[in-house]
């Protein structure tokens, strides 16, 4: 089941698209990354996902029911941080939670201490929140998002301003969230490595649209072992590659290199069959896709099929 | 709706405004005072019965409370705005036209019980003043002080519903400082006296006026649910 799908979403802002179409499909449980450069839309898409602005064209759907400019119930059941997490900086990190628990009307108290141990801020929840820092204040909005047990979390780049062991503590539970309590998890970065490591579904953006929907599995084959030789003559080499030895998987990068994948015959015999043909070779690698070449050669098109 | 409002003054620590306001009418209480007392030496005529003393009073405490009304609609209102906690608020599963309702009724609320205890304060503070000091000649009778009540009373709703006014400025760019200085506009129309004649004494004026801070509410959350929160 789709806890969130959009249809055609498309936001106009000073006539210009600066949300494109974009049509989402979120599944029960689990976590979908949104990854994209600065401006390329997600934040607009989690606002409009939260009500906060309203889509110019196409529509949402929340737990199997539109979203209106009146569907309340719905906010009801998600935990959210949308930009930088907002807080009433002259009440402590308690107050502010125990406002939200109020808002919300959910009465377990406990709840609290739970989600301030989960983050790690249980020793300073008597301190006012404007005396945090950015990466205090990030962990608070987790806290407060996760209090009342949502079943749909909204993070827009919550890992921002964290220092590496923060990040990994983060991530360690936005998975302990999905996988035990079965929430799902909506999360926006610009860091590859980051969503590459949490997420089952990435849905990559930029410039407004939704390039691709992808799941991490799909994205794991995609991006399988290749071999990558450098060398000043790229077209003779490919050629040699295709009609001589019958390789049809090959791409050369704008960097001048080949890559190779799933290479039916051993390293030894590809190197003699080029030097054979005066291939003058400079360097030749084993190498495993990382997401971010994926990632790029969807965003620039960096990468081009011979 | 009410634990709207309860949230509201927790979230705002309105302890500390009425703090504000008790010290605000004991410093307007020694004004009145000192001006009597000035009065009786100059012989210039706004002390000569109680009528007069209490519009005195009155209007000095409409003036402080339209500019408290303002800072209130600064805090709970504007600011939650410029400082994009509203979008906190609204993420709750509560009517957008509530939350804002509920703001605007504890400012309302806070400004006409202000104002009545005010009066009742500083009218009570001065009538103890005029035992020993005989500024007042004539007697305080019962007509006297139920015709004042009154007065108070009905000046005290049109300026719990007048003081909205300022919102309409400072929402134009959520700014408190155009909130605070627009009230200043609303206190000189509303209380300012040439030779013992105000503008307020003419009855649609503090009714227009009360009509239109009510306006000026209904605008504000009119459309709130249909418009971006922020951009």
């Amino acid at each position: 089941m789709s806890v969130v799908r959009t249809k055609q979403l498309t936001r106009v802002y000073k006539g210009k698209e600066v949300v494109s179409n974009v049509n989402m499909n979120v599944g029960q449980g689990e976590i979908y990354g949104m990854l994209g450069p600065n401006g390329a839309g997600k934040t607009t898409v989690m606002k409009m996902l939260t009500n906060l602005i309203k889509p110019t064209a196409g529509e949402i759907e929340l737990f199997g029911e539109r979203l209106t400019d009146t569907s309340y119930r719905q906010l009801g059941r998600m935990g959210t941080i949308i930009e930088n997490p907002i807080f009433y900086d002259k009440l402590t990190a308690r107050d502010n939670l125990e406002l939200h628990c109020e808002y919300l009307g959910y009465p377990n108290k406990m709840a609290i201490d739970e989600a301030l141990e989960l983050v790690n801020l249980r020793k300073v929840d008597g301190k006012l929140v404007k005396e945090f820092s950015l990466g205090m204040k990030q962990r608070l909005g987790i806290a407060r998002a996760i209090t009342a047990k949502p079943e749909l979390l909204i993070l827009d780049e919550p890992i921002n301003g964290l220092d590496p062991l923060g990040m990994k503590e983060l991530r360690d539970l936005f998975k302990m969230l999905s996988k035990q309590y079965g929430i799902t998890i909506i999360i926006s970065s610009h860091m590859l490595g980051e969503i590459e490591l949490i997420a089952d579904t990435i849905a990559v953006m930029n410039d407004g649209k939704l390039l691709q929907e992808v799941s991490m599995d799909h994205i794991a084959k995609q991006t399988s072992e290749y071999i990558e030789i450098t060398t000043g003559e790229c077209s003779k080499a490919a050629y040699v590659l295709e009609n001589h030895l019958h390789i049809s998987n090959v791409r050369v990068t704008d960097e001048g290199q080949i890559r190779i994948y799933d290479c039916p015959i051993p390293q030894s015999e590809l190197m003699k069959a080029l030097v054979l043909h005066d291939v003058a070779i400079e360097a030749v690698h084993k190498k495993k896709g990382s997401l971010e070449d994926y990632f790029l050669s969807i965003v620039n098109g960096g990468v081009v099929v011979v | 709706m009410f634990k709207l409002m309860r949230l509201e003054m927790r979230k705002f620590r309105i302890g500390t405004y009425i703090r504000a306001a008790v010290i605000a009418n004991v410093v307007i209480l020694a004004l009145v005072c000192a001006i009597s007392l000035n009065e009786e030496i100059t012989q210039d005529v706004p002390f000569t019965s109680y009528g007069m003393a209490f519009s005195v009073i009155d209007t000095l405490v409409r003036g402080t409370y339209v500019v408290f009304a303002a800072v209130l609609l600064s805090r709970l209102v504007i600011d939650e705005f410029r400082s994009k906690s509203i979008t906190v608020l609204f993420m709750y599963p509560i009517n957008r036209k509530k939350l804002i309702a509920a703001k605007l009724l504890v400012v309302a609320l806070f400004t006409l019980a202000a104002d009545i205890a005010a009066n009742l304060f500083i009218g009570a503070g001065f009538l103890l003043f005029n035992q020993f000091t005989d500024i007042i000649a004539e007697p305080i009778t019962g007509a006297i002080a139920a015709h004042s009540l009154f007065v108070t009373v009905m000046s005290a709703l049109a300026t719990s519903l007048l003081g909205l006014i300022p919102l309409y400025i400072g929402m134009r760019n959520y700014s408190g400082a155009a909130t605070v200085a627009s009230s200043f506009f609303v206190v000189a129309l509303v209380c300012q006296t040439a030779d013992g004649f105000t503008l307020y004494s003419i009855i649609a004026v503090p009714i227009g006026l009360a009509l239109l801070g009510a306006a000026v509410a209904y605008m504000s959350i009119r459309n709130i649910e249909h418009i971006d929160v922020l951009k």
